[in-house]
């Protein structure tokens, strides 16, 4: 109890550190021979989370905590440990086979990033199919698996509660990485290191909590824009409006609009919306191309069950798949990834979500991902 | 900006990890490797090499004149070795796949620093599997990183390995747990162990396991 309260206070801050479960087979209920069975990460908050949600919904299964290298499943399938080899290996050595009677297996959605389904079909002789995209929401998607509703359990949200955790978590990490221009701000402010950091945290919290409410584009713009409307609401608090001339005041406002642009940029890369800067700059491309080609597309709809951004839709009269959300494009991949018949053509070189950890430019994995679109 | 750091620090390459398990092992590795195809593989053995990497070893088995199968999982290594070692037969396939190959085939079965990155359960079925390919009085050449089994021996092990452990991610990006207790779990398995070398203050060892 008490080591868990730990775990999730470090869980606040820290989700940027791998944090290994011990891999390997979990019941959840009392699962038999006809049971579901389900695989996850071994990051340890994950396996929790997805244990209390069986037991919660009052749902038996079969759990394959993958080993994962304790990253959770976006982020670890987009850097190549959450892929196609690691579900095969827990397959094999949690005896699984033995266990149940049927072979379908569900796998998180946003694992698809480094798992192509067919292969792992071929080399497993399982039938894998992706299940929702967050395990909240694994009952209502069995009762609907296959109704076009189900999609609405597919689409990766933002909502308050991580917002929040992901603002924690965002200033936290800016501090770890800027530990050292901290200390010389402090020397500089006079020793408020400590002042600094609060404000630092309370500037990554609102970034992230009020991000919707924010004018301007996600990234710089938002973050810039919280900056100047603190300060003006610091500068009228303090009622020092005519001081406004006064050295002091104009490099407390001069240091929150810096802090808080900075943030604003950094925030992209912890929220599972929107592309991290960054990343555009290291794929070097501006704005992400993904297109079907019709002619290739056999109308599978894959490509729209994978999709946690709601890009594609499949026109069921041609039996095609189209894109309609372009703008909504993560770069994951995992569309690419899984398409059977190398239908989309995209611009950038591999899959990486846009979380920091999948921000990993993936060498690794792109030498084997075909660029279709220069 | 944090992420550009973050990115750095976990990006994996073949080129550093070559390097990494060299200076890690203090040259170590690269002696160990020319043993094993010096001492235990014969022109015309059937190997199969388990995690070639970059296949260095694979490339001195193939010119002993071997014949050499290896996998790993990384297609980046893979592009590696196969450039490394043309000669040898390289495949994407994990080592929980061997069970596919055929069995009673191979004379030698080599394993240098891989069944470190490998988990508790996967190893355990990786020697069993070994076992099963491998022709009688065939062998499981392992080289790897093991846990020191004596209290006093260990103590002192661990001032070199804990630092080397951090190092090992730095330098690598990868995470390994040292072997416990191979030679028992090899033995359990049905291998007879035919000779046993240490290095490094008995952290890194070479193990010879024959199917009897
Ligand atoms: S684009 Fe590919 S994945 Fe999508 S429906 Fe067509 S064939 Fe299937
Ligand atoms: S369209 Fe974009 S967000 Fe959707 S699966 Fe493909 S790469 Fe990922």
């Amino acid at each position: 109890m008490m080591l868990n309260l730990l775990k999730d206070i470090w869980f606040l801050f820290g989700r940027l550190f791998p944090f290994p479960a011990k891999p390997g087979l979990r019941r959840a209920g009392n699962p038999d021979r006809l049971s579901l069975v389900l695989v996850t990460c071994n990051f340890e908050l994950t396996v929790r989370k997805v244990l209390r949600t069986l037991e919660c919904d009052g749902i038996d299964a079969w759990l394959l905590v993958a080993p994962t290298k304790g990253i959770n499943v976006w982020c670890a399938a987009s850097g190549g440990y959450f892929s196609t080899d690691t579900v095969v290996s827990i397959i094999k050595t949690s005896g699984i086979e033995n266990l149940v009677d049927h072979r379908d297996i569900i796998l998180p959605q946003l694992s698809a990033t480094g798992i192509n389904i067919w292969a792992l079909r071929e080399r497993t002789g399982w039938k894998p199919r992706f299940g929702p995209v967050d395990i909240k929401y694994l009952a209502k998607y069995l009762e609907c698996v296959g109704d076009p509703f189900e999609r609405k359990y597919r689409r990766i949200e933002f909502p308050l509660g991580d917002r929040f955790v992901m603002g924690t978590n965002l200033g936290f990490s800016s501090l770890l990485f800027f530990i050292l221009p901290f200390l010389v701000a402090s020397i500089w402010m006079d020793g408020l290191w400590w002042k600094s950091i609060l404000l630092l945290f309370f500037l990554a919290i609102l970034n992230s909590v009020l991000v919707f409410l924010l004018p301007g584009k996600p990234g710089v713009q938002k973050g810039f824009s919280l900056g100047v409307i603190l300060s003006v609401i610091f500068v009228v608090i303090r009622q020092n409006i005519w001081t406004i001339g006064h050295w002091e005041t104009l490099e407390q406002i001069g240091w929150i609009i810096l802090l808080s642009t900075y943030l604003g940029y950094d925030m992209p890369s912890w929220s599972p919306l929107w592309r991290a800067e960054i990343k555009e700059l290291v794929m070097g491309v501006k704005r992400t191309l993904v297109e079907v080609i019709p002619e290739q597309c056999i109308g599978c709809g894959l490509c729209t069950i994978v999709c946690p951004a709601g890009v594609f839709e499949l026109d069921s009269g041609i039996k095609k798949s189209m894109v309609v959300r372009l703008d909504a494009c993560q770069a994951c991949g995992a569309c690419i990834e899984n398409c059977p018949k190398e239908a989309i053509k995209n611009n950038f070189r591999s899959g990486t979500c846009s979380c920091p950890t999948c921000t990993v430019i993936n060498s690794v994995k792109s030498s084997k991902r075909k660029v279709l679109h220069p | 900006m944090s992420t550009l750091v973050y990115m750095k620090i976990l990006e994996r390459t073949p080129e550093k990890y070559d390097r990494g398990m060299r200076i890690l092992t203090l040259g170590r590795i690269d002696r160990i490797k020319l043993e094993i195809a010096s001492l235990w593989v014969k022109s015309g053995h059937y190997v199969l090499e388990i995690g070639c990497g970059t296949g260095r070893l694979a490339a001195l088995m193939t010119a002993r004149g071997a014949h050499v199968a290896g996998i790993d999982i990384s297609e980046s290594m893979l592009t590696a070795a196969r450039r490394n070692a043309p000669e040898a037969e390289l495949i994407h396939m994990t080592a929980t796949e061997i069970d596919k190959l055929e069995r009673n085939r191979f004379d030698r079965i080599v394993a240098t620093l891989s069944l470190s990155e490998l988990e508790e359960d996967e190893i355990a079925f990786v020697l069993r599997d070994s076992f099963v390919l491998l022709k009688t009085g065939g062998k499981l050449i392992i080289a790897d990183e093991v846990k020191v089994p004596t209290w006093r021996k260990r103590f002192l092990a661990c001032f070199v390995s804990w630092p080397l452990s951090v190092l090992t991610f730095l330098l690598t990006r990868n995470t390994t747990h040292a072997l416990k207790r191979l030679e028992g779990r090899l033995e359990q398995t049905g291998f007879r162990i035919v000779a046993r070398k240490n290095y490094l203050l008995g952290t890194l060892a070479l193990i010879v396991a024959e199917k009897t």
